[in-house]
């Protein structure tokens, strides 16, 4: 080791660390792409009919690993190597959503297939794919650098893969996301009448309404705080959607909950002043 | 530990290194100690703290009840339990003392016969520190956040004041002239910071979300703009293009070298920043909790290996690696919200102040003295007994 490189820091003991009873995860891997598909597992296809890539939050990964500046580096090399896409979520402006390209590229096809918009969005997916990495495009980089016209940028419109930002730029989305729906049973107890309530909503919508019961499932705990073991364990109520795994990496990544060490696992504890 | 002194001593490493690892091993070991206490004057929160650079050993506070208070940090007394004693106030009772709060307190970089303070009453004084009284006194138009003073410069005595006017107004100490303005924020301007490298570069943080860096001997507009996004125009809505933070930033830090700038923002985002070119290191340092109406006064490590940033964080401190942005620890004490901290270069303390009124310092952790001497060991447990 070159001792005029070694840090300083390395060399003291720093705070003490109480040894926990279950590792993390991924232990002292510091592979992204590995982390990426273990919450790629997570994310639960079936709910939404297959119609969606796996979607994955960035912050999530911040939950498997340590050193957050290393974890964005890494995504950014993927980013620009074509393997990972990255897209703007409309809640938070930090919040990103990352999905493997194949699988974009996999389910669009899939979404597109037999419509007369095919041809666009496979033109769009090969300029997209391998070297763009950027979440908006504006009107001059359609026109010019990717030689598109204006009624086609209409069927991209149109097909879900972009949405509008403001006048003369777009987002890149996922397709088929904003169409999820949403049914409302309400029910009376001595009548057996129901009435079939039918919203149609964002996936990020539903999303948000499981985070929020979640968070409140920690809330509640006395003192506010609750075993990592125990939350996985317990029954979703049916705001939940989502698997409990998925929304447990999203409140530890997001900061929405303390994480603390014990000799019995990990501590989840409810962090005050929470917008959410 | 003791190869570093084994290397000092064969020549193997340079001198300096020694010192680094020293001064690091005692910023890990950082505590709240019983044995050292400031005197507790204030009948208010505490915004404001500086230490002056010749000596280190006087130390300003400026509170919300417009007091300003001299500590002498010194320990002249023999023994380990010490209070900081106050050495005079600016009171209620005296008759140059501000109306309303005391937002900063500044001393002179080169000697301690003067100091500058600026409050919420929309005057700067410029205080002669024999005397306690003003010799000079600015008045402005809004309230005054925030004032500095270039900790370098030899050719100018400008002081940077920042009010509730979006136009940077530069003082001129010699002359006594206010006729220099800085145009280009939006906003109430929270924070204003020369840099320690040069003695014309200028920071200043804005309400606008917006951190420009300015050379004042420049008649045009700023230098540049820190932009979060580095000019990649495509990762946000079109309103939040070329910003620093996605809020009010309140916080301004250069690194002690100059070469790095930190900014704090009400997004609960601290972002590290290359001061030369203004691009954005990208370092995480993740959520950092920030509430701050006003500027929020934090600061930088000096001298030790992997800089370290003391932010006060709701009613603790939280200590991050500068390049690493890893959380090291969170120094709790407080009763309520920290406004301030200052780091102590020569002994590797830490002041914090805050609404509790009260001023805590945060002492390196030392071993317990070994047994040498059956003797000595029981003269000091006698003097030991005596506190009790």
């Amino acid at each position: 080791m070159n001792r005029k490189r070694a840090l300083i820091a390395d060399t003291f003991c720093l705070t003490k660390r109480r040894r926990c009873a279950a590792d993390s995860v991924t232990g002292e891997s510091q592979d992204i792409r590995s982390s990426l598909q273990y919450l790629v597992t997570l994310f639960s296809r079936k709910l939404f009919n297959d119609s969606l890539p796996p979607v994955v939050l960035k912050h999530q990964l911040y939950s498997l690993h340590n050193d957050k500046t290393s974890v964005d580096k890494q995504v950014n090399e993927l980013r620009e190597t074509g393997e990972l896409l990255m897209f703007q979520l409309g809640f938070d402006s930090e919040a990103f959503a990352l999905v493997f390209a194949e699988d974009y590229r996999a389910k669009v096809l899939q979404g597109e297939a037999g419509r007369g918009t095919l041809g666009t969005v496979e033109k769009f997916l090969t300029k997209l794919i391998p070297s763009c990495s950027d979440l908006s495009f504006n009107k001059e980089k359609m026109l010019k650098e990717f030689l598109f016209t204006d009624s086609e940028i209409t069927q991209l419109v149109k097909s879900g893969v972009l949405t509008v930002r403001d006048a003369g730029s777009w987002w890149l989305s996922i397709p088929n996301s904003g169409k999820f729906i949403k049914y409302f049973i309400k029910g009376r107890f001595l009548t057996l009448e129901t009435h079939a309530v039918v919203v149609r909503v964002n996936i990020w919508a539903l999303f948000l309404t499981g985070r929020k019961a979640v968070l409140g499932m920690v809330k509640k705990s006395k003192y506010g705080e609750i075993l990592q073991t125990e939350l996985e364990g317990r029954r979703t109520t049916s705001q939940v959607k989502f698997q409990m795994k998925y929304h447990i990496h999203d409140i530890i990544g997001a900061e929405l909950v303390e994480c603390i060490q014990t000799t019995s696992g990990t501590l989840l504890r409810y962090v005050d002043g929470n917008v959410n | 530990m003791l190869s570093f002194l084994y290397a000092r001593q064969s020549g193997l490493d340079d001198p300096v290194r020694l010192r680094r690892a020293e001064s690091t091993r005692r910023v890990l070991s950082l505590e709240l100690n019983h044995n050292r206490d400031v005197d507790r004057i204030h009948g208010n929160g505490i915004n404001t703290l500086d230490i002056e650079v010749i000596d280190g050993r006087y130390m300003l506070s400026g509170g919300s009840d417009g007091v300003i208070v001299i500590y002498d940090l010194e320990n002249n007394s023999k023994k380990p339990q010490y209070t900081c004693k106050a050495i005079c106030t600016v009171g209620r009772s005296s008759r140059h003392v501000h109306k309303f709060s005391v937002e900063t307190v500044q001393w002179y970089p080169h000697d301690t016969g003067m100091f500058v303070s600026s409050s919420f009453d929309k005057t700067m004084k410029v205080w002669d520190t024999e005397t306690l009284k003003p010799a000079e006194e600015f008045q402005f138009d809004g309230n005054v956040y925030c004032h500095h003073m270039s900790p370098v410069a030899r050719k100018h005595s400008l002081v940077a004041v920042g009010t509730k006017d979006p136009k940077v107004q530069l003082c001129d100490l010699k002359s006594g002239s206010r006729i220099h303005i800085l145009q280009g924020h939006r906003g109430e301007i929270l924070s204003v910071r020369w840099s320690p490298r040069y003695d014309h570069i200028l920071a200043t943080a804005s309400t606008d979300s917006r951190v420009h860096i300015w050379d004042v001997r420049r008649a045009s507009g700023s230098l540049f703009t820190l932009d979060q996004h580095n000019g990649d125009k495509s990762k946000t809505s079109s309103e939040a293009v070329n910003t620093a933070h996605n809020g009010r930033v309140n916080g301004l830090c250069f690194t002690a070298d100059g070469l790095h700038l930190l900014t704090t923002g009400t997004d609960d985002r601290m972002r590290l920043w290359n001061s030369a070119t203004g691009e954005n290191t990208l370092v995480n340092y993740g959520k950092v909790v920030n509430e701050s109406r006003k500027g929020l006064k934090f600061t930088v490590s000096r001298g030790c290996s992997p800089e370290f940033v003391f932010v006060p964080c709701g009613s603790s401190v939280a200590v991050y690696g500068l390049h690493s942005g890893e959380l090291i620890t969170m120094l709790r004490g407080h009763y309520n919200n920290v406004d301030c901290c200052e780091f102590h270069p020569d002994y590797q303390e830490l002041y914090s102040g805050g609404k509790d009124c009260n001023i805590l310092a945060w002492v390196p952790v030392l071993r317990q003295p070994d047994i040498e001497d059956e003797e000595t060991n029981s003269k000091r447990v006698k003097q030991s007994e005596t506190f009790f």
